[in-house]
C-alpha cells in the first residue's frame, strides 16, 4: 500500500519535472505556470467545484474501462456507449417534461440504458459468433458518432441553431447546484461507492475478478464465465452511458455536435494510470480534471497555451506507468540486496 | 590437488527475497566429473548459472586457477572455456547440424565476410570425429532425435573450445536406452581433459557417472563426497534433511461400491484421430486407480472431458449413478473435486490472494458464505474457512491476504489440495499432484491421498512418475493412443511390466 503511494507520488513528481523541462525549452516560466495551473482548478471552492464537475465523465468512463479490464472483456467502447447514453438522456429530454423528482432518475435511467444496449451489442456479438469484443467495441465508436452526428443534424435538429444540436431539454431535467458544486459530482461519488462494493464484496464482483486474473481457473471452478462477461459488458456500458447522461443534464442541456469530446479516451487512459484499481481511478480522474480546468484558467493570465495540459496528460500516463513498473521490480532489488548482505560472511 | 574453479561464498537472492544459493563455497578439479543433485529449488541450477554468467550474484568470489573472475555474460565465460547445456535445448530446428553448431562464430573469408561453408563443414566434421560423436554434420536438426540434439548443443560448446562443461539436467530428456551412451561420451570428454559439471537429482546416475558429488539443500552446500566413498541412502539422506523411506505405506483396506465409471468413451480429432479410444473403466469407493503412460496418450483428453471442458464424441461418464456428460462444470464439481496438473494455469490464480484462492468453489456450493441471497459473499466466513483450511493443511503463510504467487510450490499445492478435499465429494480427479514438489510436500500429498481412500472417497490418479503409482495405487491402467491396454493390481505387476506397456501398448514376451 505505501509502496502504491509512493511509486504513485513519484511518477506525478517526475512527470511534472519533465513537463518544466519542456516549458524551459520552449522559454515558458514552470513555476508560473504551475501556480495558475492549480490557482485555476483548485485554488478555492470554486475552481475545485468546477473541477470536480469536469471529473465526472472522466471518473465514469475510467472506471467503466477499470472493471472491464479487470474482469476480463476488453471494452473499448466507451466512447460510443457515453454518446449513445447522452442521446438516450436528451431525447427523454425533449419528449418528457414530468417533475424533477422524477424527470432526472427517467434521464439518468435512459441514459444508463442506452450506454448498456450498445455495449450489449458487442457483448452478444461476442457470444453468438465469437466477434472479439476488442474490435467489435471500437468499430460500434464509429457507428455511434456517426448516428449520434446524423440525429442532432437531421431528425433532433434545433432548427433555430446554426450548429448541429437538439433544442435544450426540459428544465425539470437539469442536474441540479448544490451551493457551487454540481450534484453530478455526487452521483459520480456514489458511482465509485456502488462499483466498489460490487467488485469487492458481491460474489459476481469476486467472479469477475478471478475471471480477468485467470479464466481458465475460474472456469473450472465452477464460475458462470459467459454469464459474467455479458455482466460485466453491461455494467461497463452502463457507467458509459449514465456518463454520456450527466455531460448533457449537468452541462449544455442539450446534445451539441462533439460533445463527447475525448472524454472517454481519456477515461481509458485514466484506467490505465490507475493499474484498474477503483479508488486511484477516483483520484487520478480527479487529477486530470484538474490539469484540464485549470489549463483554461492559465491561458488568461500566462501566454502558455492550454494545449501544454494534453503534454502534461500524455507525460503522466507514460511516467506513472513505467515508474509503478520500475518502482516494482526496483523495490524488490532493494529487498534482494538487503537479504544478500545479512547472509554474506 | 588444486581446484580448478572455486567458488567462494556465494550470495544469490532472488528478488525479493527468495534465497537461492546461501554462502555456497566449492572447488571443481580440472579434468573431473563433479555431478551436483539436489531436490528442486536446492539451488543446484542457479549455482551454475551463475559461474556461467547467467545470473548476477550478490556476493562472493569466482576463481580460475585462482585469479578472480568476474563473468557479466555467457559469452565471458566462453571466452575463458566455460560453456553450459540448459535444460531444453535451444537449436534452430530447420538449421543443419553444422550450420547450428558454427552460428554466432561462422569461419568466413573475404573482405566482405563471406561464409565459408566448406570449412565450416570440415571443422565440424572434424571435431565430430575428435569425440566420436556419430553425427551427420548435413542433418537438419528437426530430422534427428533428442538424443543426437543433445550432442549438437554439446559440439556447438566444444566448437568453441570450451574446456568445462556445465549440463543441466540433461538425462531429463533422454529414454533409458539413450543415457549409457551420453555417459560413455561424457567419459570419453573426461579422458580427454574436459571437466564436467553435471546437475541432477537421479541419484543412481549420478553415482554410476561421477568422481565427486557435491550435495545441496535449501540453498545451501552440504557436502562434497567422492563417489565411490557413498551410497544411495546416504545422499538422499543429505539431500532430504532425514531419512527417506521407499517403500509404500499402504494398508490393506475394503473397497466398496462404484463411484465412477466411464463407458466406451471416444474423443475424435477433427481429421479422424481418435484421441480416445473406447475407455471403460470404474473407481470404487476407497480405492486408488493409477493412470500411466508416456504424456500425450490421451490423458489430456480424459481430464477435460471429465471435468467438462471438452464434449467426448460419444460414450458415457458416470459419478454415483448419475450420468454427467452434458453437465454444466458447476453441477459436476458437487460431485468431483479436481487437482490439476498445472497449479499456475487451472488450479490457481497467482495474482489474487490466499482467500481468494481457498474459496473458489467452495463460493458457489456452500451456503455460508453466501448472503443477500447468494448475492453478497460473506467474507468474514471466508476468512474463518481460508484460516481453518491454512492451519489444517499446514500452510506456511503469514496473512491470508498474501497474494498466491507469494508461497512456495509445495505450499502453493497444500493450497489447492485442501481447498478440493475439503469439498466433500465423492469423486477425486488427480493430475500430476506432485509434479514439481520437492520430497517433504509429495510425502504429504501422498499422505493425503491415502488418507481419502481410507475415508472410502474414490481417487483418479493421473501420474507419469511410475514409483508414485507403485506407492500409493492399488490398480494401475496403462494408457497408450487413447486406449487403456492394461489393468493390473498393483501387487501382481512391475515397474517394467507397466513400463512395456507404456512403450509398446501390449505384452510382448
Amino acid at each position: 500500500m505505501t509502496r502504491k503511494i509512493l511509486s504513485g507520488v513519484l511518477g506525478v513528481v517526475i512527470a511534472f519535472l519533465v513537463g518544466a523541462l519542456i516549458m524551459l525549452l520552449e522559454g515558458y516560466e514552470p513555476l508560473a505556470t504551475y501556480g495558475a495551473l492549480a490557482q485555476f482548478s483548485l485554488g478555492g471552492i470554486g475552481p475545485f467545484a468546477t473541477t470536480l464537475k469536469n471529473s465526472v465523465p472522466l471518473v465514469l468512463t475510467g472506471l467503466s474501462a477499470a472493471i472491464a479490464f479487470a474482469s476480463g472483456p476488453v471494452n473499448l467502447g466507451q466512447p460510443g456507449q457515453l454518446v449513445f447514453g447522452a442521446l438516450a438522456a436528451t431525447l427523454g429530454g425533449l419528449y418528457f417534461s414530468l417533475p424533477p423528482a422524477l424527470e432526472i432518475p427517467l434521464l439518468l435511467l435512459l441514459a444508463i440504458a442506452g450506454g448498456a444496449l450498445w455495449s450489449a451489442l458487442a457483448g452478444l456479438l461476442r457470444q453468438a459468433f465469437g466477434m472479439s469484443e476488442f474490435i467489435v467495441t471500437l468499430m460500434l465508436n464509429m457507428i455511434a458518432d456517426f448516428f449520434t452526428a446524423w440525429a442532432i443534424a437531421y431528425p433532433f435538429m434545433d432548427r433555430k441553431a446554426f450548429s448541429p444540436m437538439t433544442p435544450p431539454i426540459a428544465q425539470s431535467g437539469w442536474m441540479p447546484d448544490i451551493g457551487p458544486l454540481s450534484s453530478s459530482v455526487l452521483l459520480m461519488f456514489a458511482a465509485v461507492a456502488a462499483m466498489w462494493f460490487v467488485v469487492q464484496r458481491w460474489r459476481a464482483g469476486y467472479e469477475w475478478r478471478i475471471t480477468g486474473q485467470n479464466s481458465l481457473f475460474a472456469r473450472l471452478g465452477g464460475c458462470d464465465v459467459r454469464g459474467n462477461f455479458m455482466a460485466v459488458m453491461l455494467v461497463t456500458g452502463a457507467l458509459a452511458g449514465l456518463a454520456g447522461g450527466l455531460v448533457v443534464m449537468a452541462g449544455p442541456h442539450r446534445f451539441i455536435k462533439g460533445l463527447g469530446a475525448n472524454y472517454a479516451w481519456d477515461g481509458i487512459m485514466i484506467a490505465i494510470m490507475a493499474n484498474n484499481g477503483l479508488l486511484e481511478t477516483l483520484i487520478y480522474g480527479v487529477f486530470v480534471a484538474a490539469i484540464q480546468t485549470g489549463a483554461l484558467g492559465m491561458e488568461l493570465i500566462t501566454n502558455v497555451p492550454s494545449e501544454i495540459a494534453q503534454v502534461l496528460q500524455a507525460i503522466l500516463v507514460l511516467v506513472i506507468v513505467a515508474t509503478r513498473e520500475y518502482a516494482a521490480v526496483a523495490f524488490d532489488r532493494l529487498a534482494a540486496r538487503r537479504q544478500a548482505r545479512r547472509r554474506a560472511p | 590437488m588444486d581446484d580448478f574453479i572455486s567458488l567462494e561464498h556465494i550470495v544469490k537472492v532472488y528478488p525479493p527475497s527468495v534465497l537461492a544459493v546461501d554462502d555456497v563455497s566449492v572447488g571443481f578439479r580440472r579434468g573431473e566429473i563433479h555431478s551436483i543433485v539436489g531436490e528442486n529449488g536446492a539451488g543446484k541450477s542457479t549455482l551454475m548459472k551463475l559461474l556461467y554468467g547467467l545470473v548476477p550474484y550478490d556476493s562472493g568470489v569466482v576463481k580460475i586457477d585462482g585469479a578472480p573472475m568476474h563473468f557479466r555474460k555467457p559469452g565471458d565465460a566462453i571466452a575463458m572455456g566455460i560453456g553450459m547445456v540448459h535444460q531444453e535445448i535451444e537449436l534452430i530446428p530447420q538449421y543443419t547440424v553444422w550450420e547450428n553448431v558454427v552460428l554466432g562464430a561462422e569461419p568466413v573469408r573475404g573482405p566482405g565476410g563471406v561464409l565459408d561453408t566448406k570449412r565450416a563443414i570440415e571443422l565440424v566434421r572434424r571435431k565430430i570425429e575428435e569425440f566420436q560423436f556419430h553425427l551427420d554434420p548435413s542433418a537438419q536438426v528437426e530430422r534427428i532425435s533428442v538424443a543426437a540434439r543433445q550432442k549438437v548443443e554439446i559440439l556447438k560448446l566444444l566448437y568453441r573450445n570450451v574446456s568445462v562443461l556445465i549440463l543441466d539436467e540433461p538425462t531429463a530428456v533422454l529414454t533409458p536406452q539413450e543415457i549409457p551412451q551420453l555417459f560413455a561420451e561424457l567419459k570419453r570428454l573426461r579422458e580427454a581433459g574436459t571437466t564436467i559439471l553435471f546437475i541432477s537429482h537421479r541419484l543412481d546416475e549420478v553415482l554410476e557417472l561421477s568422481d565427486r558429488i557435491t550435495v545441496m539443500r535449501k540453498g545451501k552446500k552440504i557436502a562434497t563426497v567422492a563417489a565411490s566413498e557413498t551410497n544411495k541412502e546416504a545422499l538422499a539422506q543429505m539431500m532430504v534433511g532425514r531419512q527417506v523411506i521407499f517403500t509404500s505405506k499402504r494398508t490393506p483396506h475394503r473397497r466398496g461400491d462404484r463411484v465412477f465409471e466411464a463407458k466406451n468413451l471416444c474423443v475424435t480429432r477433427r481429421d479422424g484421430l481418435k484421441l480416445l479410444d473406447d475407455v471403460s473403466f470404474s473407481v470404487h469407493a476407497g480405492e486408488i486407480v493409477g493412470i500411466a503412460g508416456v504424456e500425450g496418450n490421451g490423458q489430456f483428453e480424459l481430464v477435460n472431458s471429465i471435468m467438462g471442458l471438452t464434449a467426448p464424441n460419444s460414450g458415457s461418464i458416470a459419478v454415483n449413478g448419475r450420468e454427467i456428460c452434458g453437465l454444466s462444470i458447476l453441477e459436476r464439481r458437487k460431485l468431483i473435486s479436481f487437482v490439476p496438473q498445472d497449479r499456475a494455469k487451472m488450479g490457481a490464480s497467482l495474482a489474487a490472494s490466499i482467500l481468494d484462492n481457498a474459496i473458489m468453489t467452495h463460493h458457489r456450493l456452500e451456503p455460508r458464505f453466501a448472503a443477500w441471497r447468494g448475492l453478497v459473499l460473506n467474507y468474514r466466513n471466508a476468512r474463518a474457512f481460508t484460516d481453518s483450511l491454512v492451519q489444517r493443511f499446514s500452510v506456511q503463510t503469514t496473512s491470508s491476504q498474501s497474494p498466491f504467487r507469494s508461497l512456495s510450490g509445495g505450499n502453493q499445492q497444500k493450497l489447492i489440495l485442501g481447498r478440493e478435499l475439503l469439498l466433500s465429494t465423492p469423486f477425486f480427479l488427480m493430475d500430476q499432484p506432485t509434479r514439481g514438489l520437492d520430497v517433504g510436500s509429495i510425502e504429504y500429498v501422498h499422505g493425503e491421498i491415502l488418507a481419502m481412500r481410507e475415508a472410502d472417497r474414490a481417487v483418479l490418479l493421473i501420474s507419469a512418475d511410475l514409483e508414485e503409482l507403485f506407492l500409493i495405487a492399488d490398480r494401475i491402467l496403462v494408457m497408450h493412443r487413447g486406449q487403456i491396454v492394461a489393468d493390473l493390481a498393483t501387487e501382481r505387476t512391475s515397474i517394467e511390466e507397466v513400463g512395456r506397456y507404456m512403450l509398446e501398448g501390449k505384452k510382448t514376451a
